[in-house]
């Protein structure tokens, strides 16, 4: 029994949600395909797409693949796979699965031995995050209608949906930019302390400064190169990648004492900036 | 709104709501599954305790979520993103670097084409990815993830990719970035522990209201036109 969680039955059911997964991205990727082909957009640009989101997806699925195996310590392999491969998010399943341990006694830093434990977590990490996929469907089209029909409307009501569109993605980029400007993650002790494991720093702040800088310098390089435009889809990744090389790069350049500055002290009670 | 249009969108709902739904009895598979093959069911009060504080935490950001990535991503992009998760750390910036870079806008069809490529493309990598370094590197990456070197780098992957993909936004929007970045650092100040749905929730209408000021002349007649239509 001491091999449950990486059992053949495990993997089994593994497969099928992979398979379930292939399926569905399969189906939306041809029919997409097939219009985008009605809607004469150029099969340069449908390549461009593939091609920039696959580079685009690497590295924060390395990331995904790091927290499976952080998960891996008490869950065994297989049941982070799949939590990751379906609905999962790096936040929410270290969480769920802390949250229903820390009910039965245990946390992520033991392996859980108990099957009832196991499968407690399995069904706490799968009912939390269901609930999207049931109300979804009742409001998404409703939604899109409504704010489609507003800024697609005539021309005037064009240019607002453009600078609506635009205000919300600077928005949603915001958010993420704070969180690497002065943001931090807490765990709470069984004693009830709130406990930092992550703060931003100086090596965050110094990774978006240098993701910034390289894209704007890479964005300037393909708009002068006459090669520009094919090179264009690449630049993102790229920057991305550069950046995160930077920030290891600092790590080992930088005296411990500057590149090791957090915000909020890793491990100690969370006391605000304020 | 084109004919065609309407029939494509109708569509798109129709399909995403099959697969959604199917997805649902899929993800009910894997914990009775489990707790099948282990003969080992959790007791209710126990499952109870825990979804009690779950709840509360992830169903109210899940109305937050929808309310905010369907008219970013799209119909079929934002069904795909829910079933496969990891939204607002990839699927998201994804679509959105898709569209950019194929200059078309969300809620057109184009838009609706290029974010749903690019999720679903981004959902099989991610798939893939995961499922070879299980299989194949489980060994070599449990180490590389440990060793302080590349933790660095795992850990940076957000900031690498929200600066990287602002600056392309920021280029062109320079003046509509102050509102939302200030606004984010100073709720961050307040509750440095905020979840990034809520704080991207709160930016994103900060940035709107950034945009309604500086946009004054744009949005006025727009505004106008949709009060008359309401009445």
């Amino acid at each position: 029994m001491e091999n449950f969680k990486s059992s053949t039955g495990m993997y089994a059911i593994a497969l099928l949600i992979i398979a379930f997964i292939v399926a569905q991205s399969m189906f939306f990727i041809i029919k997409s395909w097939k219009h985008g082909k009605e809607l004469g957009i150029k099969k340069e640009t449908l390549v461009n797409t593939v091609t920039s989101s696959i580079l685009f997806t690497i590295a924060p699925a390395i990331s995904i693949l790091v927290t499976v195996f952080v998960l891996a310590k008490a869950l065994g392999i297989v049941l982070p796979w799949i939590r990751l491969t379906v609905i999962g998010n790096l936040a929410y399943e270290t969480v769920a699965a802390e949250t229903a341990l820390n009910n039965l006694g245990g946390s992520l830093s033991s392996e859980i031995t108990d099957p009832v434990q196991f499968s407690t977590v399995a069904w706490a990490m799968t009912i939390g995050a269901i609930f999207p996929l049931t109300f979804l469907p009742l409001v998404c089209k409703k939604l899109q209608k409504a704010i489609g029909g507003a800024v697609n409307k005539d021309e005037k009501s064009a240019k607002v949906g453009d600078i609506i569109s635009a205000s919300a993605f600077i928005g949603i980029i915001s958010a993420f930019i704070a969180r690497a400007i002065n943001g931090c993650s807490t765990q709470t002790s069984t004693d009830g302390i709130k406990l930092v494991t992550e703060s931003s720093g100086f090596i965050s702040i110094s990774t978006l400064i240098c993701a910034i800088i390289l894209m704007l310098l890479f964005t300037l390089i393909c708009k002068k190169a006459s090669w520009g435009a094919k090179a264009e889809p690449f630049a993102m990744p790229l920057a991305m990648f550069c950046a995160m090389g930077f920030a290891v790069l600092l790590t080992k350049v930088v005296p411990a004492d500057i590149s090791g500055f957090t915000w909020y002290t890793i491990g100690e009670e969370l006391k605000t900036l304020l | 709104m084109k004919n065609t249009e309407k029939n494509y969108f109708d569509k798109v709902h129709v399909w995403g709501t099959v697969w959604n739904y199917i997805a649902l009895v899929v993800m009910f598979i894997v914990p009775i599954g489990i707790s099948v093959l282990l003969k080992s069911w959790p007791t209710l009060s126990v499952l109870g305790k825990v979804l009690v504080t779950l709840i509360p935490l992830y169903w109210v950001t899940a109305i937050v979520e929808v309310a905010t990535y369907v008219p970013m991503l799209g119909a079929g992009g934002t069904y795909l993103s829910f079933v496969t998760g990891n939204i607002s750390n990839l699927k998201l910036p994804c679509g959105l670097n898709a569209m950019e870079n194929a200059k078309v806008r969300p809620n057109t069809e184009e838009g609706e084409v290029i974010s749903t490529i690019a999720i679903a493309v981004s959902s099989l990598t991610t798939t893939v990815v995961i499922a070879v370094g299980v299989l194949a590197f489980s060994k070599v990456f449990s180490s590389a993830s440990s060793n302080p070197t590349f933790a660095a780098a795992f850990n940076n992957v957000l900031p690498a990719l929200f600066g990287a993909l602002g600056a392309s936004y920021f280029i062109k929007h320079w003046k509509l970035a102050f509102v939302p970045v200030i606004t984010g650092i100073v709720m961050l100040l307040i509750s440095p522990t905020m979840g990034v749905g809520i704080l991207m929730f709160i930016t994103i209408v900060a940035s709107i209201i950034g945009a309604l000021v500086i946009y004054k002349a744009d949005f006025g007649p727009f505004l106008k036109g949709l009060s008359k239509k309401n009445k």
